[in-house]
């Protein structure tokens, strides 16, 4: 018996070192890959601070919250169409297993839930070969969506994206503020609302707290999580797990930069209205109607809507 | 005072002797990756083994997280965490502002009201006996622990409660700068050098809500010995709650009151969701679109408003009811919901057809109401409401304002 185990180790230890040094061939071709990202509002580059105007259907002046989201299962694509898995820097800040989070925000202006460190671009290695696209999911993956977030690592352990309620993740957080529309004749204290449609003086007896600004928020997360017990783990990925699919057929990292486009993220939501009795903006919901064009654009099914190609990602040459 | 890292086991056993000062804790730390570690895990399992629940004998022992048993001193550092301000984005709410002891750990509002002053989007709900749940919020049964339950109100956007989404790195730096937590959190969790971050924070917050036991009602006391402890009205009614008219006890059964419950060693734990028939929106069952209980979690079309049973332990103390506090009080709850199929009966859409088969209605006189509301008076236990041990420690106990 004692034998037979000796030589069960033995094995074991000759595989281990034929595939360590497999992987040591590997590393001596590999090239290091930055995937860069930049968020879009307004046709400008997002920046918390700013202003941005004709925002949405209406045409709102806005200003952000937040742009984060995660991303994951990065491949390159080669000229036969074929994926190649970005291995991932493991950074212990950003980037863990599969999954990086991006961070557009920087803590300023409406970006109150945010802070100063940034992480505008991915980072990994490669097998060294010529790359000419770009595929990437907009999530964290299904083994890392419902571990205990208390014991995750960075960035899964990153508050702002917790969605303790969904048992899992905020894969996006994308949020703007609608300003009030200032008063033609007032100064800046007498702000009017921006949905006001009152005329004439009847506009200045506004309820008080229609001047608030009013938040638009999307958080793209998996929905129907639960399956129902209450001792047992999601075992099964969740009835929606809304991660958005990108796919960049013409993509050099090097000279391109993913845009994420909140234009066409909320091209067809009003983001100083709210769906009665729905979250501000659209946070996954079923029920929210706020949702449709947001889940349409990032290419997720919506009730009856089916899965469509996603417009929110696209490539472009770096500024 | 001179000793070397090799000779830890003796240190470690001057230092239980000196006590764990602040000075016997900062030389712990040093040491802690040679031998601290499983010093304290032996010393934690002790504890729990010796942990003295502040229940009666034939109460059966909460069952406690593997990762998270219970000592004094973690209860201690929670019960402070729990009615710290600081837990909250502009220092104005602490987890005691909507679970007030007095009101048996609710805040007598409809609503829950967030740091925008804001009203949430349900009734905040008591922590009797919470300990013994199976799953946390009015209808979640993925949130499993208290330790994972709290996160929702310290950092939720919406509804907006305490206000900390993002805001965890300030949280460490208030805690930090703390005179005292420093200190209690080493005492406390030795085993990583009392690390100040969430998952120290969530299992002491924990600890103390597991310490939140309410097992001496006038009820308990009747049910274990004392045959005078309720009045005849409420001997009446628990005739009532327990009957076949009523069907009460269907779903709130057992030791809470509720057929969502577990202890230790129970292998499978008993969960119940159910439909009450509140709201009948559209004529075919659905509730107000703000909030579709089970089904937004499980989007399963059949869990469509349902929710967990709530215990009724110190139920005359948490008014308003449900799950959105839409009714006002245990008369209101009895005459203008249960008996009559539903609340939903007295809309346009008339009863809600989802509803739970126990919801079928009845007929019962003023005076019944009035024996039954009795009965559920007689769960009502001043000890708990009053006791110094879950009372802010800054401020003592508070005067019970509730109404009883």
């Amino acid at each position: 018996m004692n034998a037979s185990l000796l030589y069960k180790i033995t094995v074991v230890a000759l595989l281990l070192s034929i595939s360590s040094a497999k992987a040591q061939t590997d590393l001596s071709s590999t090239q290091h890959v930055e995937v860069s990202f930049t968020g879009r509002l307004a046709g400008k580059p997002f920046a918390c601070g700013s202003q941005y105007e004709s925002v949405g259907s209406k045409k709102s002046t806005v200003t952000p919250q937040d742009l984060r989201f995660f991303v994951s299962d990065i491949d390159l694509l080669d000229a036969n169409g074929a994926t190649v898995p970005v291995s991932l820097d493991q950074d212990g800040i950003w980037q863990y297993k599969s999954v990086a989070l991006v961070d557009l925000e920087d803590g300023t202006g409406g970006c109150r839930n945010g802070n100063a460190a940034m992480h505008p671009a991915v980072t990994g290695v490669v097998p060294a070969g010529h790359y000419v696209g770009l595929r990437f999911s907009v999530g964290v993956p299904y083994e890392l969506d419902h571990g205990d977030p208390l014991t995750a690592p960075s960035p899964l352990n990153m508050t702002a994206m917790f969605w303790n309620w969904q048992f899992g993740y905020k894969f996006i957080r994308a949020e703007v503020t609608a300003l009030p529309v200032p008063h033609a004749a007032g100064n800046g204290e007498n702000a009017e609302p921006p949905a006001a449609t009152g005329t004439g003086s009847a506009s200045q007896v506004v309820d008080k707290s229609q001047r608030r600004s009013s938040g638009f928020a999307v958080h793209i997360g998996s929905t129907g999580c639960g399956n129902g017990s209450a001792t047992v783990d999601p075992d099964h990925e969740c009835k929606r797990p809304n991660r958005a699919l990108v796919t960049l057929s013409q993509f050099d990292p090097a000279k391109d930069v993913v845009v994420f486009d909140l234009d066409r993220l909320l091209a067809e939501s009003d983001v100083t209205e709210n769906s009665p009795d729905t979250p501000p903006g659209c946070m996954s919901g079923e029920n929210d109607s706020d949702c449709l064009p947001i889940m349409r654009a990032l290419g997720l099914p919506y009730r009856d809507s089916p899965a469509v190609e996603q417009v929110v990602f696209y490539a472009e040459p770096k500024q | 005072m001179s000793f070397t890292v090799s000779d830890s086991d003796k240190t470690v056993t001057l230092f239980v002797c000196l006590g764990i000062g602040l000075t016997a804790s900062v030389l712990w730390a040093g040491i802690a990756p040679l031998s601290g570690q499983a010093e304290a895990s032996a010393t934690q399992l002790a504890n729990a083994e010796t942990f003295r629940w502040n229940k009666p004998t034939w109460a059966p022992t909460p069952p406690v997280p593997a990762d998270n048993p219970m000592s004094e001193a973690k209860v201690s550092l929670g019960r402070f965490l729990f009615y710290d301000k600081r837990l909250s984005v502009d220092n104005t709410m602490s987890c005691g502002s909507c679970h007030q002891q007095a009101r048996a750990f609710t805040d007598g509002e409809r609503l829950h009201r967030g740091v925008n002053g804001l009203p949430g989007k349900r009734n905040a709900m008591t922590l009797t006996n919470v300990a013994y749940l199976p799953s946390y919020t009015w209808a979640n049964p993925s949130i499993t622990s208290l330790e994972r339950q709290m996160l929702i109100p310290l950092f939720g956007d919406h509804p907006l409660e305490m206000g900390m989404v993002g805001h965890e790195a300030e949280l460490y730096t208030r805690l930090s700068g703390d005179r005292d937590y420093p200190r209690r959190f080493r005492a406390t969790f030795p085993e990583d050098g009392g690390r100040i971050d969430l998952r120290n924070i969530s299992r002491a917050i924990a600890a103390f809500e597991r310490t939140l036991l309410s097992f001496d009602s006038p009820y308990d006391r009747y049910k274990h010995g004392d045959p005078n402890a309720i009045s005849r009205a409420a001997k009446q009614g628990e005739a009532l709650f327990f009957g076949e008219r009523l069907e009460c006890y269907h779903c709130h059964s057992g030791l809470n009151f509720t057929d969502n419950y577990t202890q230790q060693g129970l292998k499978f734990p008993e969960t119940g969701f159910h439909n009450t028939g509140l709201y009948n929106e559209d004529g075919m069952g659905a509730y107000k679109s703000s909030d579709h209980g089970l089904r937004d979690i499980t989007s399963n079309d059949e869990d469509e408003g349902a929710f967990r049973t709530p215990t009724l332990r110190n139920i005359a103390v948490t008014a308003p009811y449900m799950h959105d506090g839409s009714l006002p009080t245990l008369e209101s709850v009895i005459g203008q919901h249960y008996a009559i199929k539903g609340h939903a009966a007295l809309s346009p859409n008339g009863p809600n057809p989802l509803r739970s088969d126990f919801i079928e209605g009845f007929s019962i006189s003023d005076a019944e109401t009035n024996d039954l509301v009795e009965f559920l008076r007689s769960l009502t236990d001043q000890q708990f409401l009053t006791n110094p041990a879950f009372a802010d420690p800054s401020t003592g106990p508070r005067q019970a304002n509730a109404a009883r």
